[in-house]
């Protein structure tokens, strides 16, 4: 799965390198991330008032078969991985830009409860009601952009104070838009029955695995990601970016305008998310109800994006593991609850905000234990590592891709 | 007459929580970190002062002659669980120098996960709600005065709402301003927010100036928690409904500074409060929409940016929140 991670042409040997500990660091997260999990798992049993410590072994192990237990449940892997892509993407472009955009959330409510209000209410094809979601979410993205470059505010807590104007816009909106909610009085119509066009095409596939979880959505985001790819590593508006999120002075002094840039990356960060929130309502699968607190989905994107280190194509990778997370979820409910996945996502996330630093450090540390007492590594880290630290810097240089 | 009075004592309740967020915010921000755990963190005190609350105490003689006192104990337990967790961040982004935005949005997403995971384990399975003991207003009684010789309006407006973490956030607030600017810790956790390495090279500790400042932050964040777990009602639910990221946004509304915090608090309860009570304020307009209320639900963030767009020349972060400290850089 994290094979892309290492396969992306580099484009110089120190980013390779780093790329290594990137993968390295994100590896080590994840393990602690699942052995802290069922150390809780254990913790809430011994919480319980009748503690049954067999539980959390078999909680663990419905949690890693759930998904691959049926049609339906394997393809939700993919159907969850599709809109954690596009908002990761969102979040993960930002910050390829130095800007943290927390508002993924309000920029995906927009872009779902538009497409469908092009689906039904305007009876758009699939992919027009997707370019809609589009806007729409570019539209609440672009925001938070113009109050940093013209009056130099924060985008954390402009696009935290978007995302909940937005709901209760959203809800406004489907309030006073009586022919988007006919049959129920807090839920859009199904688009099976008010447009069958607008549902995004599956290629007969659900038919054929009796399931309703498959769509064209996991393919779209892929060649997103692949777009942002190569904007961001090919083309000189992708350079000015980066050079932007690396040091906003110093590119203002090289003559890039940063003030444009900015505004134009919130506008495809938000574009991103509003395309994930139209993939998932589009899909036939779920309509929008009446919320009173925020879309986790726009949250999620924080780690898929985290977790890749920002890069498009290991975002393809991370958000199909998040996808499996998410989806396995459902494999606790009855043991314990779906929740525990987001205990998962938080302390992988915590860890992958130092692993970056530890995975150097057991480096140093094992570089300077290779020159003490001589070449006896004992474990798979170690021998992973070991080759490369003992050679000379110019040879490690030259050295190729991890696999 | 009436209407006018509940709105106040709604706002003044539903201010407190954002007071201590803020205040919380501000010790954190200004020894440099960036607390955007605080959303997190509340959650942690609501969680463990709820099920404190919950596990027979209120019903104990204590409870039944001192009622009070045992919210106290609520206050502290909230306290002391908030300031525990904020280590965390503290560890990861003092000792680790991690990013701090990351290690809090990973504070963030654990938080409701394991309230409700704990809640299950606590009350039952697929029960995440915590039922709060009811009758804990410190009602004119309380103070030994006759509540019929009060007029109602002023009844309504001082007692109906009026918990033990009201005069208590407001005796923090005093407190915090005189800490801050009166005292010499306060100057150094300050000078550590603006430039640690000056800090550091007249003796003053920064890793432990930070520290302090994360654990005090967790301390009034978590306490903020059980303050919006009291005027959420009797049925909790281990959720602060984006208070957190609220009280941050009043935070930098209140530029750092704590009685500006309290008017960014107020000002913003104010509008949150006519907007629950949209639909029994009849001189408010419909401009001819349904549900109207959803409009006025989204005035305080919406005002909250255009104050924000109006006012940013003025707003000064402290200058070297968010970078890790490194006391080799000059």
């Amino acid at each position: 799965m994290f094979k892309i991670f290492g396969s992306s042409s580099a484009v110089n040997k120190k980013k390779q390198k780093d790329k290594e500990y990137a993968f390295l660091a994100s590896v080590i997260s994840i393990l602690v991330g699942l052995l802290i999990a069922i150390l809780l798992l254990f913790l809430l049993e011994f919480a319980k008032a009748e503690s049954d410590y067999s539980k959390p072994l078999i909680g663990m192990r419905n949690y890693f078969t759930y998904s691959f237990t049926s049609a339906t449940t394997f393809s939700k892997i993919f159907y969850n991985a599709a809109p954690l892509m596009l908002t990761g993407l969102a979040v993960g472009f930002a910050f390829k830009a130095g800007l943290f955009n927390i508002g993924a959330t309000g920029q995906y409510t927009f872009g779902a409860f538009f497409a469908l209000i092009a689906a039904i209410l305007w009876q758009f094809p699939w992919w027009a009601a997707l370019l809609v979601s589009i806007v729409a979410g570019a539209f609440w993205g672009v925001i938070p952009g113009i109050f940093k470059a013209f009056f130099n505010i924060n985008e954390v807590i402009t696009s935290i104070m978007l995302n909940w104007a937005g709901l209760y816009l959203v809800n406004l909106l489907f309030y006073n838009l009586p022919k988007i909610h006919t049959v129920l009085p807090n839920r859009t119509d199904n688009l099976a029955f008010t447009n069958p066009k607008a549902i995004l095409p599956d290629f007969g596939l659900n038919q054929i695995f009796n399931t309703s979880f498959i769509n064209i959505g996991i393919i779209i985001a892929i060649i997103v990601a692949v777009i942002i790819y190569i904007v961001l590593e090919k083309t000189v508006f992708g350079f000015e970016i980066k050079s932007c999120g690396l040091n906003k002075n110093a590119s203002i002094y090289a003559g890039i305008k940063a003030k444009r840039t900015i505004i134009l990356t919130m506008l495809i960060s938000g574009g991103l998310a509003g395309l994930g929130g139209g993939i998932v309502y589009l899909a036939g699968t779920v309509q929008y109800t009446i919320e009173s607190s925020l879309l986790s989905m726009g949250f999620s994107g924080i780690p898929v994006a985290l977790l890749a280190y920002s890069h498009p194509l290991a975002i393809i990778a991370t958000s199909v593991f998040i996808g499996f997370l998410e989806s396995s979820g459902s494999g606790l409910q009855g043991l314990y609850s779906y929740e525990m996945t987001g205990v998962i996502l938080s302390v992988i996330i915590y860890f992958s905000a130092f692993a970056l630093i530890v995975s150097h450090f057991i480096k140093k540390v094992l570089k300077r234990k290779g020159q003490s007492d001589g070449d006896q590594g004992d474990g798979p880290v170690i021998e992973a590592v070991k080759p490369e630290t003992d050679k000379p810097k110019e040879q490690l240089e030259t050295k190729g891709v991890v696999g | 007459m009436d209407i006018f009075s509940i709105l106040v004592s709604k706002t003044i309740v539903y201010a407190i929580p954002l007071l201590l967020g803020a205040l919380a915010g501000m010790y954190s921000e200004r020894s440099g970190i960036i607390n955007i755990a605080l959303e997190g963190i509340m959650i942690f005190g609501s969680l463990f002062s709820a099920l404190f609350l919950t596990r027979g105490i209120m019903t104990s003689t204590l409870g039944q002659t001192h009622p009070q006192f045992v919210i106290f104990l609520a206050i502290i337990v909230a306290g002391v669980s908030g300031g525990l967790f904020s280590l965390l961040l503290g560890f990861a982004a003092i000792k680790l120098k991690a990013n701090q935005v990351i290690s809090g949005t990973a504070l963030n997403i654990f938080a409701p996960s394991f309230a409700i995971l704990l809640a299950y384990a606590m009350i039952s399975q697929g029960i995440s709600s915590i039922r709060l003991p009811r009758g804990i207003v410190m009602n004119a009684a309380f103070f030994g005065i006759d509540a019929s010789t009060l007029p109602s309006w002023l009844n309504i407006m001082v007692f109906s709402n009026l918990y033990l973490t009201t005069p208590i956030s407001i005796l923090i607030l005093i407190i915090s301003f005189f800490v801050l600017y009166k005292t010499k810790f306060g100057l150094r956790l300050r000078s550590c927010g603006e430039h640690p390495q000056a800090a550091d090279s007249v003796g003053i500790n920064v890793v432990r100036m930070r520290y302090i400042g994360v654990l005090i932050s967790g301390i009034l964040a978590g306490i903020g928690g059980f303050a919006f777990a009291m005027a959420n009602g009797s049925n909790h639910e281990p959720d602060v409904l984006g208070y957190g990221f609220l009280a941050l946004a009043v935070m930098i509304f209140g530029n750092w500074k704590p009685f500006k915090i309290l008017v960014g608090a107020l000002f913003f309860s104010l509008f949150k409060t006519i907007a629950v009570f949209a639909a029994t304020l009849q001189f408010l307009p419909t401009f001819g929409l349904t549900k109207v209320d959803n409009l006025y639900k989204t005035l305080p963030y919406i005002i909250t940016l255009i104050v924000l767009a109006f006012t940013s020349k003025k707003s000064r972060a402290p200058k070297a929140e968010g970078i890790p400290y490194d006391p080799g850089q000059r």
